[in-house]
């Protein structure tokens, strides 16, 4: 949690007093909360039998009680341990107080916790008074029989690994198809229920068409399933529905919610991201059943795999969704800090199912985690920097060349025919040769040198082949570059330095800045600039520059702003990122260097505007200029003034720079430019990128989470709890990807397994889906759980062997999966126990895609950058800055749901009306909500009446092809059938057909009626 | 149907809700209830104590305006003008564009003394002197976030990171609205950009119906309340006839709750595009309170008019109105920025109290004016950005006003030091503001929790006090 620190309030006792009243969960609005939040249940959730109810279960009975009354002050937390004194180990528990403890074994009378909590002394009694109520009656009755019967502790459920249970012995063998029905029905018999019919065949194919795909089944597929006479046809339906590409989309959109997946950067500015490959490779995984293991670890760090390949460091784009603040001004390593947080947070309910962010701030209250097993989480993952990593698909690559070929063919042809070629273009020839004869005055013989040592406030530089200087790594707003130069052997003194502003694929928008948020991308901003002997500074003048219009007064490009003592002035190159520019700098007078020299630059900006890469020159030349042709011609040219030699390339190239530059060859340059102008962008991907080992990022301990309170480093490790031993347990994100697949970790099974079981049931095994902590609720079917896990991890040829495919098929297989829809039991009101098939609503984006493919409109496309489906202007105009919302048109307009443009601060109404998410959070459990905007959205948003339009027309064709003559009956019924799947009954039809009428006057009364249908309950929610 | 077996959902379910209507108050009185409390509570009875107010209104200056130009006067700056701040009081801050090192800024107007509590206005806010005694000034308030959209995410929220419920949120979902056929939390937008954006009327992790529903300022103010071109009301009303009917057949062989919950989302969409037109059509406002607010003025542009809808809301029971306007972040030219927005926004802000007051709901309502930090004593000039006479972020003291129920008004809290750099005297966090809101409603902040991804969460996280000065 973010405890952000207001200037000194509250002294820090009062904070903690504060914070263990919202932890402690002890009020009662937290009571209430719990009433909200969890529920009464009415049914035996042991999952152990009537005959254990008795038994006192330390987890399930004990612990809760010890965690809501003790741990607050007798936990996990040292920083609020009261009296030395703590309960939530057995150990504590038996400490020595002094001739007595708080719990003695067998003898609940002689433990002073129970003394204590049953003391009629205020002063004793504990919790105490102030706001603490007692403990009730039943209670105490509990610790009492815990204590009296040996007062054990138990690992929490989901700390311990699961055994393989034994499969419960049924009363109704016969209903099970396999073993998950056989814990199912254990459960229901326990309590007295029985299993539902199975659902009729339409039913069923609708229902699984949408769970594994996401989409609707047409009417022919619907007819083939229903009349089909194999046995296995549910089988070979759902074998089929696996291999459907369609398969990796439906459960992409799942998976990109836990990865908070988004197209823009979020807060202020929200600018757009390119991170739609990372989109890509979820869907082409998911489809190509990449076991979940190798999902995960590829996510998490596919970077540092052994000879990582492309796909694989796409996939760490999977932390690379973190927001981005481009605001003015920010400090941008608190938002990189945030990201962080952020990181921690979802990869601990993503593959540990365990909420960590109570430790960013403080030792969890309940769960065993300690704030500096927090940071020492976050040190796993806290060595990476965050660079682009081209993503081209082969398409734009190929295209991109032949574009490229193209041009070289051209600019050779133009120069060939207009200025090599004797019969060229005389008067352009003489342009030329005068354009060579000036620049030829201004070449200056200039050698590169290296820095021998190099000092950053914070990026880290390093030297490259060819003597310039990359900088990688963390930057701030304010950056000093010192960089020691050695000392030049030179006959003549030294009468220029020449600065190389260079770009570098890892770099930003190619450079060549390291800005990566708030100013255009690769920017960079050298505000002073100065050099020194010694101690002795060295004067310098006013230089030159390629940068064009670089005159006094313009503050972003004048060289001499350089020495104005002023940091909001400086040197720098406006226009597209990627560009090289030099500038050249006159040491007054010109002076030997024959000693070791130093250069400093000084980046200041509202944001990071460091340089990323550049090289530094000297010559001895008089009058050295900039010039805008490139540093390699330039040598040449001069190497060939000195030799008398012209090559014929050299030629060439003389005459390619002159037509790409040059006024006069401005009408020669536009076949050219067309050219450039299709050349298509390059796609940049974000990924992660680990650090070596020479420059490691310190990760500290920041006391209450707090960003501007960074305390003692902390070494990587995973909580201490798990008890893998310290030398052996993960030292980076590699090794920690491959831990939280591994057995060490007891969760990772249960959570995947439980999430997989949401997909398909709306509730999870454990209801609180991303926390499976000691304050979870327990699970509705822990052995069913258990099995799962133990199936998942299982890779012998019968096993599952993390195949996310046939887990699901496993799933959809059941008997249970294959119930009825009904009317939960009065005995179980919240169906946990899955005596009927969960009526629930689905998710936004399958509420669309089902219309799509329904209607036939559907695009069937897969992957790609996203697209706009219509929506009102009104909704990017709440957002800041002049967004537009360009409309797709064409079949981009119905892609499925998952391609459409996310814009985490306009995310698009239609979805979030009905509950999508906006990619903050991590989110592992989606809200279901119902409200009268989302009866407007249906009703009345255009985006819903185009598709409406497209059902009409549909049905219309269907009646024709069908051979009748287009009835009103008939075409109802193929209406019917596209929306909701099933046929109509007469009763349903008289209805709709009785409105039909009554629309007569206007002027797509099928529309009218396909529009009403969209809206019925049924179709949005699970037959 | 026993209560206690009701899970929050199914309850919802069984009141058919949306935008929510039902609150947890209702849902913990029926718990009480059940649980032989002789009195079940309701939403006016507060959810912890009895509320002093029904609503609040929110009038977000989003941007920051110059506390140093309009209310905290301090001659020293006059003094010091030109010369740096010493570096004992800058302390290491972090500033967004200037260096620690930049000059101080004199005040650019002139201050005159209002009512019968004298407080210091500044001449650009001739309206708020007006109205000066049913005001509590707070000159002390300070923040965490240096930078627009954090700290417009923070003050609504209560956390600088996009993704927790809103103020509004919370507030629906402790109280429930009055409103019955409109949203409970209405966001009001005017000016320019706004940096916090959807953020700040987010429902965060707490359910759909808590989401904060910003009037859009074009088209229908509600997404797709009216109807779309060629359906007529009769085929409107036909639809649903037709639509509540096949879900009707449905829940005879099917009787969940949420069938029954989506009829009702269904009515209550149509009755709200009744009420929508008459919600934002004026033409039954009287000449004089029209000219009050200023609503046909040129330059009070849209913020006006909102103020007058803000009132429109309250009336039809709205739990939380909050009225954006953007446009005070003044980097340069601090004095003609001021100057214009004061033009666009002062008389707006002085009618909507003046007219809570006529009609007798000003006891009822909570009005707080305010942005989301402040502005620094130093100049902010800049060549590359061609900035002049500006004045850069500054979360360390800012002022904020509140009218209405319960504010004991006609004073001023707080106190900063002669640069108006610190407060020195009743400081007022940014989570106190959100607990003495959450108090006036009858929430006790500390109580008012959601438990997500496993731990409970609460607006104030785990600061927050009553401004005791203020409405005690």
């Amino acid at each position: 949690m973010t405890c952000s620190s207001p200037a000194g309030l509250l002294s820090p006792l009062r904070r903690l007093t504060l914070c263990v009243l919202v932890c402690a969960a002890s009020t009662l609005v937290c009571a209430a909360g719990r009433l909200v939040a969890a529920d009464a249940q009415p049914i035996d959730s042991s999952g152990s039998g009537q005959a254990d109810v008795h038994r006192v279960d330390f987890n399930r009975d004990v612990r809760p009680i010890l965690a809501k009354h003790c741990f607050t002050c007798h936990g996990p937390d040292e920083g609020t341990r009261e009296a030395d004194l703590r309960l939530d180990t057995q150990a504590g528990s038996r400490q020595d107080l002094g001739g007595y403890q708080a719990i003695k074994p067998g003898a609940a009378e002689d433990s002073e916790l129970i003394l204590r909590v049953t003391s009629d002394d205020e002063d004793l009694r504990m919790p105490p008074a102030d706001g603490h109520p007692p403990l009730g009656e039943a209670e105490i009755a509990t610790l009492r029989r815990w204590i009296d019967s040996g007062g054990q502790y138990e690992v929490h459920w989901s700390f311990q690994p699961a055994a393989e249970p034994s499969l419960p012995a049924v009363e109704n063998p016969g209903w099970c198809r396999g073993p998950i029905d056989r814990f199912v029905l254990h459960r229901m018999e326990q309590n007295g229920l029985s299993p539902s019919a199975e659902a009729d065949p339409v039913a069923l194919i609708r229902r699984v068409y949408l769970d594994l795909l996401g989409t609707t089944p047409t009417p022919e597929e619907v007819d083939r399933f229903v009349d089909s006479d194999r046995p296995d046809a549910y089988e070979a339906l759902v074998d089929r529905l696996l291999a459907s590409p369609e398969y990796g989309e439906r459960f992409a959109r799942s998976w990109l919610d836990l990865a908070r997946y988004s197209d823009t950067n979020g807060y202020e500015k929200d600018r757009p991201r390119t991170i739609w490959p990372y989109r890509n490779w979820v869907i082409d995984a998911l489809n190509a059943d990449k076991p979940y293991d190798a999902f995960s670890i590829e996510q998490l760090a596919g970077d540092m795999l052994d000879d990582a390949t492309r796909s694989q460091r796409i996939a760490t784009g999977f932390h690379r969704n973190t927001m981005l603040n481009e605001e003015g001004g920010i400090d941008p390593l608190e938002y990189r800090f945030y990201a962080m947080v952020d990181r921690v947070a979802t990869t601990g309910t993503v593959w540990m199912g365990l909420t960590t962010g109570c430790a960013q701030c403080h030792t969890h209250k309940y769960d065993p985690l300690t704030h500096t097993d927090y940071y020492a989480l976050m040190a796993l993952m806290d060595n990476a920097d965050e660079p682009e990593l081209n993503a081209d698909p082969p398409a734009v690559i190929e295209q991109r060349e032949s574009i490229q070929r193209r041009i070289t063919a051209t600019e050779h042809d133009i120069v060939k025919r207009v200025l090599l070629a004797d019969d060229g273009d005389a008067t352009l020839q003489a342009a030329w040769a005068k354009w060579q004869a000036e620049r030829l005055e201004q070449l200056s013989d200039w050698q590169t040198v290296a820095p021998d040592q190099m000092e950053s406030t914070m990026p880290t530089l390093a030297v490259l082949d060819d003597g310039s200087v990359l900088a990688s790594g963390d930057a701030t707003k304010r950056d000093v570059y010192s960089l020691t130069m050695p000392a030049i052997d030179s006959d003549k003194p030294i009468t220029a330095i020449r600065i190389e502003a260079l770009s570098h694929p890892m770099l930003p928008a190619k450079g060549p800045g390291l800005a990566f948020y708030e100013g255009r991308r690769g920017d960079f901003f050298l505000s002073e600039l100065e050099m020194s002997i010694g101690e002795t500074p060295v004067t310098l003048a006013v230089g030159t520059t390629s940068v064009p219009g670089a005159k006094p007064g313009n503050g972003k490009t004048f060289p001499g702003n350089l020495f104005d003592g002023d940091g909001s002035t400086g040197w720098s190159i406006p226009g597209d990122a990627g560009q090289t520019h030099r500038l050249v700098i006159p040491l007054d007078p010109p002076l030997r260097l024959d000693q070791a020299w130093s250069l400093e630059m000084l980046f200041e900006r509202h944001y990071v505007a460091a340089l990323g890469r550049f090289r530094i020159d000297v010559t001895t030349d008089e009058h050295p200029q900039a010039m805008q042709i490139s540093s390699d011609l330039q040598r040449q040219w001069l190497a060939s003034k000195t030799s008398g030699q012209v090559s014929p390339k050299l030629k060439q190239d003389l005459a390619l720079e002159f037509l790409r530059g040059a006024d006069e060859m401005a009408e020669h340059r536009k076949p050219i430019d067309r050219l450039r102008n299709q050349i298509p962008d390059d796609v940049r991907t974000l990924v992660m990128q680990e650090r070596p080992e020479s420059n490691r990022r310190v990760t500290r301990r920041r006391h209450r989470g707090e960003y501007l309170q960074p305390k003692e480093s902390v070494d990587a490790a995973v909580p201490e709890f798990f008890a893998t031993d310290p030398e052996d347990g993960p030292r980076d994100r590699l090794e920690l990807a491959q831990w939280l697949v591994s057995d060490a970790n007891p969760l990772v099974g249960r959570v995947t397994a439980n999430r997989a079981w949401r997909e398909f049931f709306g509730t999870g095994i454990v209801r609180t889906a991303g926390d499976f902590g000691t304050q979870s609720e327990s699970p509705s079917h822990p052995e069913l759980l258990d099995y799962l896990d133990v199936r998942l991890r299982d890779t012998s040829v019968d096993g599952i062997g993390w195949s996310i495919k046939r887990l699901h098929r496993e799933i959809v297989l059941s008997a249970t999966y294959r119930q009825s829809i009904g009317t939960p039991p009065s005995a179980d009101p919240d169906n946990r126990l899955l005596s009927v098939f969960p009526y629930r609503r689905y998710d936004a984006e399958r509420i669309r895609d089902a219309f799509l493919s329904g209607s036939g409109l559907l695009s069937r496309q897969i992957g790609g950058p996203s697209v706009y489906p219509p929506q009102p202007e009104s909704v990017v105009q709440m957002a800041y800055g002049n967004t537009a919302w360009p409309t797709s048109t064409g079949a981009d307009r119905y892609r499925r749901s998952l391609y459409t443009y996310s814009k985490r601060t306009a995310p698009f109404a239609a979805y979030t009306t009905f509950d999508a998410p906006s990619g903050e959070l991590c989110i592992a459990r989606r809200d279901r909500s119902t409200t009268p905007l989302q009866a407007l959205t249906l009703l009345n948003d255009q985006m819903y009446l185009e598709i409406a339009e497209g059902f009409a027309d549909a049905a219309v064709r269907d009646a024709k092809q069908s051979g009748s003559d287009a009835k009103p009956r008939d075409i109802a019924r193929h209406l019917f059938r596209r929306v909701l799947v099933r046929q109509p009954r007469e009763g349903e039809l008289d209805a709709i057909l009785a409105f039909y009428r009554s629309q007569s006057e206007h002027e797509r009364p099928w529309m009218l009626v396909a529009r009403a249908l969209m809206n019925t309950d049924e179709a949005i929610t699970t037959p | 149907m026993n209560l206690k077996e009701l899970t929050r959902r199914q309850l919802f379910g069984a009141c058919g809700i949306g935008l929510g209507k039902i609150s947890l108050a209702s849902l913990l009185s029926r718990d009480v209830s059940a649980a032989d409390s002789p009195t079940p509570a309701s939403a006016s009875a507060g959810l912890h104590h009895p509320a002093k107010i029904k609503r609040v209104i929110y009038l977000f200056m989003a941007g920051a305006p110059s506390q140093l130009d309009l209310f905290d006067h301090k001659p020293k700056l006059v003094e010091l003008e030109g010369k740096p701040i010493p570096p004992s009081v800058i302390a290491g801050q972090r500033y967004a564009f200037i260096q620690p090192g930049a000059a101080v800024l004199s005040p650019r107007f002139k201050f005159n003394r209002f009512g019968q509590s004298g407080a210091q206005i500044a001449e650009p806010l001739p309206h708020l002197g007006e109205i000066a005694d049913d005001v509590a000034f707070i000159r002390s308030v300070h923040t965490d976030q240096f930078n627009h959209a954090p700290a417009q995410i923070f003050v609504n929220t209560g956390s600088p990171i996009p993704g927790r419920p809103a103020m509004g949120s919370w507030l629906t979902y402790g109280l429930g609205s009055d409103a019955d056929d409109l949203p409970g939390f209405v966001v009001l937008k005017s000016g320019g950009n706004l940096s916090g954006g959807a953020a700040m009327w987010s429902n965060g992790f707490l359910p759909g119906e808590h989401q904060g529903v910003a009037f859009r300022t074009s088209g229908d103010p509600i997404l797709h309340v009216a109807n779309p071109a060629g359906i007529s009301r009769q085929t409107q009303r036909a639809t649903l006839d037709l639509v509540s009917d096949l879900n009707r057949r449905r829940m005879e062989s099917l009787a969940v709750d949420g069938i029954r919950s989506r009829i009702e989302s269904y009515e209550m969409a149509y009755r709200m595009q009744t009420r929508a037109p008459e919600l934002m059509d004026f033409s039954g406002e009287s000449d004089e309170t029209l000219a009050m607010y200023g609503t046909k003025r040129e330059d009070t542009g849209s913020f006006a008019k909102n103020c007058l809808l803000a009132r429109r809301l309250a009336e039809r029971g709205v739990r939380f109105i909050q009225l954006y306007h953007s446009g005070w972040d003044h980097h340069s030219n601090v004095e003609g920025g001021l100057k214009s927005q004061c033009k666009a926004t002062d008389q707006g802000c002085a009618a909507l109290v003046k007219d809570l007051k006529q009609r007798g709901m000003l006891d009822e309502t909570l009005v707080v004016w305010g942005g989301e930090f402040g502005r620094t004593p130093m100049v902010e000039a800049s060549a590359a950005l061609g900035r002049s006479l500006g004045r850069d972020h500054h979360p360390q003291a800012f002022t904020m006003w509140m009218a209405g129920g319960g504010v004991r008004a006609g004073q001023t809290i707080g106190k900063t030091d002669d640069l108006g750099f610190h407060p020195v005297e009743d400081a007022v966090h940014v989570h106190d503001i959100q607990a003495t809101i959450l108090h006036q409603l009858g929430i006790d902040h500390e109580r008012l929790t959601f438990t997500f991804a496993g731990r409970p969460f609460r607006l104030t996280d785990v600061h927050g006090t009553v401004i005791k000065k203020l409405v005690g």
